[in-house]
């Protein structure tokens, strides 16, 4: 690892020379005060003041819905067309630990190659941010990360250190080596110092994830969960926007006025109700709450078991997406002892005038 | 099957706007490989020598609104070996099936007064499954394009079609729409059967419930979830149950039970 300087004032010069080399997304402003990861031609557009995008970035490796081959009755063509050079700029530390969980998912036991074909093709060029009321990373302990970038941008104002990651990070620094500056005045360090301390303090919503899969556990029969049934919409929207939801489901396209038949890939949601139907009718999750009960103790328990940690990266988008607010933290507040009413007191009311 | 080994089909319209049909028609790019695709034995809004005989799939739609609609779509269910509602009026019944039955007969009265029908008497409308056995649905107001070449390309093959059963939202968060409901707008994508590409949402206007309820929905917590943004029960209802037909009737009689209490 090696740590430079540049010039603020040196960003679109270098986003110009680097989008070059591959196709260059980074966020944009989407809605009114929201945003989404994008190809970006028009360096403007990129608004690096944002907090969280909709979707996390994975859906630029893997996108909602793609072929993964063509198939006749007697032989499949692979298609990888989903596959392509690319520089993601702008990922927080976050979302950066998303892609290393998803790296851990598509790799573990059966290596998924329409993933990994798709990350080993993406430079990471993260870049640093400031936590809303929202923000959970602190708890996640992902508000840093140690590794999977290329380069990573921390933001201090006229200038950003940039930590360079890989030997591909420092070839797109060896592009326009002007750009950058090798010394760093103590000054610099004490401004970098002083941006850690700050945004430290910065946090405001915060889990306790201690001893939360034996929670999990213990608390699977909970009335909790049928609460939390009683209030789900059931639309999906907070495992769609999760970094570190990975489901899907394949289909079969027949092309009409052809031979063969594209063969699609498409994300799929356990909280949704047609996740767990099997053949011949079955459901083995009809119910919101066994389906939530699915969600939460993939992210709280199992995962935890198998690797140490929570599958979740303390994004915040969960919050902000679920109209009912069953989210990750109100789930964890819950087992955690807090009364499930104080979030969401219409769950006693019958329906009534 | 016909003699040239294709799959005989047929289309029918009760009572609708005709928007489905027309969607076929609208598939132009893709209308040839339709027409060699299948024998389309009956298509009244495309052709003139239709013939009413034995098909293997009839696309039936709109709702049963006359005595004359329900004989005519018993005859298409004994004609046929697949029969697919097709469109919003036939799987849920539509606009024109929202009333109960006491409120229908009122209207009714209230629109033709006391005149004497002739050819075919008005029946309480409803969605095609009240009066025969329905193989495969498909919603929408009106089907989008994609949805029925999937499900018309699968049923050529002898595939069973790919049901809808996701709500509008997930289509709209692939989409990366701010959430409408979070900013207090009455959006019915939760309740909403997907197809549609959340084409609303995605110009800031609420999803109104077209393509009718979502398998799955709950009503409940979104009847509360609108309570709490400040609608009233009245305006709560006509929202929910403008597009549902007849299937969210049974929720909306809970009202009717309290207030009678």
């Amino acid at each position: 690892m090696k740590i430079v300087k540049m010039k603020r004032e040196n960003l679109s010069s270098f986003l110009e020379a680097i989008s070059r080399e591959a196709e260059l997304w980074a966020p944009v402003k989407k809605g009114v005060d929201t945003h989404a990861f994008q190809v970006v031609k028009d360096f403007s557009e990129i608004d690096l003041n944002y907090t969280r995008t909709i979707l996390p970035p994975r859906k630029i490796l893997v996108p909602s819905r793609f072929n993964m081959f063509q198939a006749t009755k007697t032989e499949y063509t692979p298609d990888f067309s989903h596959v392509s050079n690319k520089i993601i700029f702008g990922i927080h530390p976050c979302d950066i630990s998303g892609l290393l969980t998803m790296d851990k998912f598509y790799s573990y036991a059966i290596e998924d190659p329409y993933y990994l074909e798709s990350r080993k093709k993406a430079m990471i060029l993260g870049h640093s941010c400031w936590p809303d009321e929202h923000c959970l990373c602190k708890s996640t302990n992902t508000h840093i990360v140690e590794e999977g970038y290329d380069l990573f941008f921390t933001d201090l104002k006229d200038f950003y250190l940039v930590w360079i990651g890989s030997t591909q990070g420092d070839d797109l620094i060896r592009l326009v080596p002007d750009l950058f500056e090798g010394e760093i005045a103590d000054q610099d360090i004490q401004r970098f110092m002083q941006w850690r301390e700050d945004r430290d303090k910065a946090y405001s919503s915060e889990i306790n994830f201690v001893a939360m899969a034996d929670l999990m556990e213990l608390r699977y029969n909970d009335p909790v969960w049928a609460k939390l049934g009683e209030a789900c919409l059931a639309c999906g929207s907070c495992t769609n926007v999760c970094p570190t939801c990975n489901c899907y489901n394949v289909e079969d396209r027949p092309v009409l006025g052809a031979e063969h038949s594209n063969i699609s890939r498409c994300w799929d949601a356990c909280t949704l109700e047609n996740y767990s139907g099997v053949a011949g009718g079955e459901n083995f999750r009809e119910k919101r709450a066994d389906r939530l009960k699915l969600w939460y103790t993939h992210k709280l328990q199992a995962y935890i078991s198998k690797y140490g940690k929570p599958a979740c990266v303390g994004c915040g988008r969960c919050i902000a997406t679920c109209p009912v607010d069953i989210n990750i933290k109100t789930v964890s507040d819950s087992l955690d002892g807090a009364n499930p009413d104080a979030f969401w007191n219409r769950l006693s009311q019958e329906v009534t005038k | 099957m016909s003699d040239n080994n294709k799959l005989k089909i047929g289309i029918y319209e009760l009572t609708g706007c005709a928007g489905d049909a027309l969607l076929i028609l609208d598939c132009e790019m893709e209308l040839l490989d339709i027409f060699n695709a299948v024998d389309i034995q009956s298509f009244l809004m495309a052709k003139s020598d239709n013939i009413d005989g034995d098909l293997d799939v009839a696309l039936v739609e709109g709702s049963v609104s006359t005595e004359r609609e329900i004989e005519e779509l018993k005859d298409i269910r004994k004609r046929s070996s697949i029969v697919v509602a097709f469109g919003l009026c036939a799987t849920v019944g539509g606009i024109q099936a929202r009333f109960s039955e006491e409120e229908w007969t009122q209207n009714l009265k209230e629109v033709y007064g006391d005149t004497e029908m002739t050819h075919t008497k008005a029946v309480h409308s409803k969605p095609i499954d009240a009066y025969i056995n329905v193989d495969f649905y498909l919603p929408g107001c009106p089907v989008g394009k994609d949805q029925f070449l999937n499900f018309f390309t699968r049923v050529v093959q002898g595939a069973p079609p790919e049901s809808y059963p996701v709500p509008v939202c997930v289509t709209c968060k692939y989409n990366e729409n701010d959430c409408l409901l979070n900013k207090g707008i009455p959006c019915l994508g939760p309740l909403t059967a997907d197809g549609c590409g959340s084409v609303c949402p995605n110009h800031d206007v609420p999803c109104y419930g077209c393509w009718g309820p979502a398998e799955g929905a709950n009503l409940t917590s979104e009847y509360h979830l609108l309570q709490e943004k400040g609608f009233d029960i009245e305006a709560i209802k006509k929202r929910m149950s403008n597009y549902s037909g007849s299937k969210f009737q049974e929720f909306f009689e809970q009202f009717k039970n309290k207030e009678s209490k």
